[in-house]
């Protein structure tokens, strides 16, 4: 039995597991080496990999995108890591432009195995542009896989598969989870899929559709909802491109009832192509409005109100009482 | 082969890391009157830091960037501006911003995450803290194009690390200020660290001020730990922008003497006795030591402006913790500069949760 | 403040080890004072003191993990607050969990809700048509306004039905399951009871006959498996005795009718009876009978064809007792008789085994007495 590790610990031992079994994987980032991260995901890895596998770069995201694009069509797997959500826009052009119809334009001739990790989201009392949660942005890509842990044991197994998937990944973490929980998660160096949601409670009376650290929250509702006798199923949606739509249809057809959650402004948002997609394939299976709790459209405030902005538990049960009461 | 350009960057200083002049010293700098002034603002910059860190480590401030070892740089600059000014700064300038005429109560504020810290009518038309790397390098050359454009002798002003100087953003900016010949002064807080990565993997050349010559600009390097040094190389490089003869990259050598922010513990990849040399050239007691041999400054006078900057701070400390939250609804009323019709629901149900009642009333 | 709790000294961070006290308990301290060094999951801090104040209890020694927003220090003589931190930030630092999920859809999701598109929905809540009983005649089996509106047609008309609930409802259910499972036969036959004593208590005739016919033939008195093919005879007879009731039809079990005196078995069903009138009788009562009667000849009725529930193989009717014309040596009399109907499920029983049972019970009503 190994010892219980938080999420950031997995993201870790994962980036150690797969640098140990595939030498073409290189960690690249601004302070990733000797600090071992802002969050120290990438600690203790310069000192097991040395210089040549683990690189400190200079103090530009365009570069490490763009220096990416280059290392992985080499057939290198460059796992770049962005500090924050907040400071990847200058890597959009070579992550839009680029890594992801690099496959696409040479029909097959190069591709961009590269993996972006980003910690991202809010409640950690960080100054400004540290907590938005911008994945829309990029699980609006065609090309791109946008991929979500919300466990220290999916973590491990999902950073492993995005580190092997043959096309680019923007592998997104939670940070507000990123110490909270401890799992024991055994290093057997087995991915988990992508391109598919993780069903994390059955339940026969409501959807609850998440990701992220909004699962915390999902999981929290589910709970208190099921005291009062309301069987809620949980679904993980983890790869928000391209989203496993079956899963989520599968269990609305079963519910009749669905509720989305994240953290990200309501407008534009992947919640908005899930509750889509649910009026495309699952109207005939529905009893009630999709409903959706998410932040406001609006600049996530500094900390001292970021908690009016964050979805919480109660707003969940809301939305949920709510849609079983819809006639 | 011909040599086609050549070009040179020279490095000015007027203090000895002890405090002693190293040449003669420019007219003004021969009375006490500025340097003074100078002195006082750069003890009541680094107590404030002070304040704020124990603010932070006892939970009442959130993550904050500490000034530490830019004491000189912040002095010169707000004191050499003009009101007309416009000052594009970055996350290390809350004391050039407290000369700017901000509260410091309003400097609280915003490391204590509340937007209001932005919004003193004192800040005039300055710019808030760039976060983002090197993004106000370009936001200060649109400022000097405006002042250009409509015929103004205002100066835009803007300040980033060295780690900033690798970014796109900023190369970019100083191109555009070289081919329009813009009346913008950059200033490079060089402390050497970018969080972790030092200074001399940063970037390979040997200084950042030779920056400017591949944008046509003027460049030079300074002792930004020695007020005279920087009140030169400033005082010219404003002249020169405001006379319409353009912009001039300013790397002001300094050291950061603190950790990146309070969630950072430079321990980790910084050599002690690397800090500990640093201090040896730290700004604020080498000009002590300068006033103090010319007899402009003493201990009675120390002591005096200690207690008194203990107060102004203390009374800054109390007005931010008395002031009251912020109406939910600026949450939302500010995005726009009339709120959509599409946003009205939403700002109901942020109010209704803070509401009593409400899920997110206190 | 009274108690000074650890804030959160980085971004997020849960938890600090104590390194080293600065102070004391009793020392005066000042604000900004250093008061002990702490090592989170990023860096070694100093955490200075808040305000001027004494000392009056540390938490923790070195070594010792304090988690954000845990008591650091309490000082003397103060009053408690709500703490330091700002926008206190959760953390379940100590709390490690399991992590159960199934990857993709849940197992539970094949089932399906009936179909309709959200107007036909609406025009169902708005007719007051429960759509659960409906069946769809759209494509793949939706339902379709048509569907709806006769249904509305049909509730205007014939009034609204009424759904069965409770033993009614569990009645509708055992029928149906019995009548699709067993192959049900029903014999019939009188039985001549024109010499029973004056007094003779038909229904504790009935059963003590059940008793006679299961002893001289016990496959009537059997539970059979349809799936596995399999029957078990049993030893003790259990008689299941239906009831009608305002609320539907129970059927109480009589335990161990071969072996018991007639007066307790008497007692018994009386207080079954009572106890399913009352409504009180634990389902436990209601459970394991070998074999049913069903004296509906209370009411009315001469024969039926008694419906048999799995597993038991065999159920008896009594009809009304009536006086007819019969042919006694060779002479028409008016006698008194008691018409029988046995339905037995022909897959756990032969036509003979059936026919011995029901001689047997012929045999025993013919008694004038059995007291």
């Amino acid at each position: 039995m190994s010892n219980a590790i938080t999420m950031v610990e997995a993201v870790n031992l994962a980036l150690q597991s797969e640098m140990r079994r595939d030498e073409s994987v290189v960690v690249l980032g601004e302070d990733v080496g000797v600090n071992g991260g802002v969050f120290r995901a990438t600690v203790g890895l310069r000192e097991e990999f040395g210089i040549k596998r683990v690189l400190d770069t200079p103090l530009a995201e365009t570069m490490i995108a763009g220096l990416s694009v280059g290392m992985a069509a080499q057939g290198l797997k460059p796992v770049a890591e962005i500090q924050f959500m907040g400071f990847i826009f200058p890597t959009m052009e070579h992550l839009i432009g680029h890594a992801a119809r690099l496959r696409h334009r040479t029909r097959g001739r190069l591709s961009c195995p590269m993996v972006v990790r980003v910690p991202f989201g809010g409640g950690i009392h960080a100054p400004e542009h540290h907590s938005e949660s911008t994945e829309a942005l990029f699980a609006h890509i065609p090309g791109l896989r946008v991929v979500i842990p919300s466990s220290p044991a999916r973590a491990y197994g999902l950073l492993l598969a995005a580190m092997r998937n043959p096309d680019p990944v923007i592998f997104m973490e939670p940070k507000r989870i990123y110490r909270l929980n401890a799992q024991p998660v055994e290093d057997t160096g087995e991915a988990l899929p992508l391109d598919t949601c993780y069903t994390l409670r059955e339940g026969s009376d409501i959807t609850l559709v998440s990701w992220g650290a909004m699962i915390k929250e999902t999981l929290e509702a589910a709970d208190q909802l099921a005291e009062q006798g309301v069987n809620c199923e949980v679904i993980d949606v983890v790869t928000l491109n391209p989203i496993d739509h079956d899963t989520i249809l599968a269990s609305v057809a079963k519910t009749g009832r669905c509720v989305i959650v994240h953290e990200a402004p309501r407008s534009g948002a992947v919640g908005a192509e899930i509750a889509a997609t649910i009026a495309e394939k699952g109207l005939l299976s529905l009893q009630a409005p999709v409903a959706r709790v998410t932040g406001y459209d609006t600049v996530m405030p500094y900390y001292r109100m970021e908690h009016h902005y964050m979805p919480n538990t109660a707003d969940i049960m809301e939305a949920v009482q709510t849609t079983l009461e819809f006639a | 082969m011909e040599t086609v350009y050549q070009a040179q960057i020279h490095y000015r200083s007027y203090l000895s890391e002890e405090g002693h002049a190293l040449t003669e010293l420019p007219a003004w700098a021969q009375s006490p009157d500025t340097l003074v002034r100078y002195y006082r603002n750069m003890v009541l910059a680094r107590q404030l830091d002070n304040k704020i860190i124990a603010l932070q480590r006892t939970g009442q401030m959130g993550t904050y960037a500490s000034l530490l070892g830019s004491e000189a740089i912040d002095a010169v600059i707000g004191d050499l501006m003009l009101d007309d000014d416009v000052l594009v700064p970055y996350y290390r300038n809350h004391a050039l911003q407290m000369l700017r005429g901000l509260a410091l109560s309003d400097i609280l504020s915003y490391w204590g995450g509340d937007e209001r810290g932005n919004s003193s009518v004192k800040m005039a038309q300055d710019f808030p803290n760039a976060v983002p790397i090197a993004t106000q390098a370009l936001h200060a050359t649109g400022v000097a194009t405006a002042f250009k454009i409509r015929g103004e002798k205002r100066v835009a002003v803007t300040i980033c690390g060295d780690g900033a100087t690798s970014k796109g953003d900023f190369l970019e900016a100083l191109n555009v200020a070289g081919a329009w010949q813009l009346p913008v002064v950059f200033v490079v807080n060089n402390n050497q660290w970018a969080i972790s990565v030092p200074r001399s993997i940063q970037c390979g050349a040997q200084t950042l001020a030779q920056k400017a010559i591949g944008a046509g600009i003027r460049g030079e390097q300074v002792d930004g730990n020695d007020v005279i040094a920087m009140h030169e190389a400033f005082e010219e490089a404003l002249k020169h922008a405001r006379e319409g003869k353009g912009a001039t990259l300013i790397e002001a050598m300094s050291y950061r003497l603190s950790d990146h922010t309070t969630a950072d513990d430079a321990t980790r990849y910084r050599a002690n006795e690397e800090l500990k040399a640093a201090w040896e050239k730290e700004p604020v007691k080498r000009l002590q030591t300068f006033l103090h041999q010319q007899g402009w400054w003493n201990e009675v006078q120390e002591q005096a402006w200690q207690n008194e900057v203990n107060q102004i701070i203390q009374a800054g400390v109390d007005e931010y913790l008395a002031m009251p939250q912020q109406p939910v609804e600026d949450l939302i009323d500010y995005l726009y500069a009339e709120l959509p019709k599409a946003l009205q629901e939403q700002r109901q149900r942020l109010i209704r949760n803070a509401q009593p009642g409400g899920n997110r009333h206190e | 403040m009274k108690y000074f709790k650890l804030p959160d000294l980085g971004e997020g961070l849960p938890e600090a080890e104590i390194l080293e006290w600065h102070i004391s308990e009793g020392d005066t301290v000042t604000t900004d004072q250093v008061l002990v060094s702490v090592e989170t999951a990023k860096a070694i801090i100093e955490i200075p003191s808040p305000q001027d104040g004494t000392i009056a209890h540390l938490f923790g020694a070195a070594g010792d993990t304090i988690h954000t927003g845990e008591p650091l220090i309490e000082f003397a003589g103060e009053e408690d607050d709500s703490g330091t931190v700002v926008g206190e930030l959760k953390s379940d630092a100590q709390s490690t969990s399991e992590d159960h999920f199934f990857i993709g859809a849940a197992p539970s999701t094949a089932a399906h809700q009936a179909q309709m598109t959200p107007a036909v929905r609406a025009l169902a809540n708005r007719l007051e048509v429960d759509t659960g009983g409906l069946k769809g005649s759209g494509r793949n089996g939706q339902i379709t306004p048509d569907d709806v509106e006769r249904a509305a047609r049909a509730d205007r008309t014939h009034g609204k039905a009424e759904p069965l609930r409770g033993v009614r409802k569990q009645m509708a259910k055992n029928m149906a399951l019995a009548h699709a499972e067993a192959v049900p036969v029903t014999l019939c036959e009188d039985v001549d009871i024109h010499d029973w004593t004056e007094g003779e208590d038909i229904t504790m005739r009935l059963i003590h006959a059940v008793a006679a016919g299961c002893k001289a033939e016990p496959a009537m008195n059997a539970w059979f498996d349809g799936q596995q093919l399999a029957r078990r005879l049993h030893s003790k007879i259990n008689l299941g005795v239906a009831v009608d009731t305002d609320k539907g039809l129970f059927v109480p079990v009589i335990r161990d009718i071969g072996n018991r005196d007639l007066d307790d078995i008497r007692d018994g069903l009386d207080r079954l009876r009572e106890d399913v009138i009352n409504r009180t009788i634990p389902p436990s009562e209601l459970q394991g009978g070998t074999i049913t009667l069903s004296n509906f000849g209370t009411i009315a009725g001469r024969y039926a064809s008694p419906i048999v529930v799995p597993p038991t193989v065999a159920i008896l009717g009594a009809g009304v007792i009536r006086e007819q014309p019969m042919a006694v040596a060779g002479e028409v009399v008016a006698r008194r008789v008691l018409p029988l109907s046995l339905t037995f499920d022909h897959r756990a029983a032969t036509g003979g085994e059936a026919a011995r049972f029901i001689r047997a019970v012929i045999d025993d009503l013919a008694k004038k007495s059995i007291s």
